[in-house]
């Protein structure tokens, strides 16, 4: 590399700054979160808590929603549940990555892993990876080539707990304020397309982005959420068999 | 929903979210992944993305409503197109949420 070298502060500093254009999806997700919570009589302190607790959005929204109308706590954790199931492939996807790093680090990195912070991560680790295939290797301590990449990926999470907490206390003390003609609530899939599409730029992923996109309105009538899990495999087989029959070429 | 439920249905929540997003972390410190679980593992964020993606848009509870007489998925495609031509966030984001505005004002 011809670059400056990283140093710890400069890639917690641009893991920041990646993840801060994600904010403007991940803010009004919040504020929505905060905005029907008040509304089904959760107290504000508990609507603050559990953003910190739970810390996953579409959880917590539809906790938020079961609530509503009346559902039981069985059925609401069990959907809840499910729907953060991802988080453990999510989990597989960066084990690789923060195997060499002390229990704190693993431990703190867990708690960070939501979908933005992922997406983010996760782009930076696959490009330095194809760019050069021994950097795991290199990580060693006394190497010329330290990896700091897990600072990136701390100041992913950190940006974006942190805005999960301000946008839900936002929600909290402006939330009923906001017209719903302004579908705000539309910045949260455009979030996920604008990530989607940097995601998907070699054949096999394409596939299995496809089949996912699919899988999710077919399995759509599955309880407790089951169709997104459901879905997300089947375009893991699906990406996993394209590559295969093009000879795992990128 | 008492409160003191509430509260023991948010800890049980996030304490399994936690456990979810530890457990392939804390599983694989000290051995490697299987050739195959690594192989799967490259379309994790493709396939993921793109079931949020959908179910946020498509489905609605347990019903799938695929309409095109509607503004939403017109300021998607649009925010696609943008977001494929430029690999940015805040101009996807935008772009698409200007698009809905105007594409209210003719459905």
């Amino acid at each position: 590399m011809t670059t400056t070298r990283p140093t710890k502060l400069s890639e917690f500093l641009a893991g920041c700054r990646d993840e801060a254009p994600l904010q403007l999806g991940v803010a009004p997700f919040g504020m929505l979160y905060s905005i029907a919570a008040l509304a089904v009589g959760m107290p504000a302190w508990l609507v603050q808590l559990s953003s910190a607790l739970v810390f996953a959005g579409s959880a917590q929204l539809a906790i938020v929603q079961m609530l509503s109308v009346a559902a039981g706590a069985l059925p609401i954790g069990l959907t809840a549940g499910l729907l953060n199931l991802r988080h453990v492939l999510y989990s597989a996807s960066v084990a690789e990555y923060v195997r060499h790093l002390p229990r704190r680090w693993r431990l703190l990195l867990a708690y960070l892993l939501t979908d933005e912070a992922y997406a983010v991560a996760i782009l930076r680790y696959q490009r330095q990876a194809a760019a050069s295939p021994t950097d795991l290797k290199d990580a060693a301590p006394g190497q010329s080539m330290p990896d700091l990449r897990h600072w990136y990926f701390l100041g992913c999470g950190f940006t974006l707990w942190t805005c999960w907490q301000l946008s839900t206390a936002a929600g909290l003390v402006f939330g009923a304020r906001i017209p719903p003609e302004w579908d705000i609530d539309f910045a949260v899939p455009l979030t996920f397309l604008a990530l989607l599409t940097l995601l998907v730029r070699e054949r096999a992923s394409q596939a299995a982005a496809l089949a996912a996109g699919v899988g999710v309105l077919a399995f759509a009538p599955l309880p407790y959420n089951l169709g997104i899990v459901a879905a997300i495999l089947a375009g893991l087989l699906v990406g996993f068999g394209v590559a295969k029959c093009r000879g795992d070429r990128p | 929903m008492s409160t003191a439920v509430l509260i023991l249905l948010l800890a049980v929540v996030g304490g399994a979210t936690y456990l979810f997003r530890y457990s392939m972390i804390g599983i694989f410190a000290n051995r490697n992944l299987p050739a195959w679980l690594r192989k799967l593992c490259r379309y994790i964020a493709p396939a993921s993305f793109a079931a949020l993606t959908a179910n946020a848009l498509f489905v609605h509870g347990d019903k799938v409503a695929l309409s095109l007489d509607a503004p939403k998925p017109w300021a998607a495609l649009i925010a696609v197109i943008v977001a494929w031509r430029t690999g940015n966030v805040c101009a996807t984001i935008g772009v698409g949420m200007a698009a809905l505005y105007l594409l209210k004002l003719f459905f």
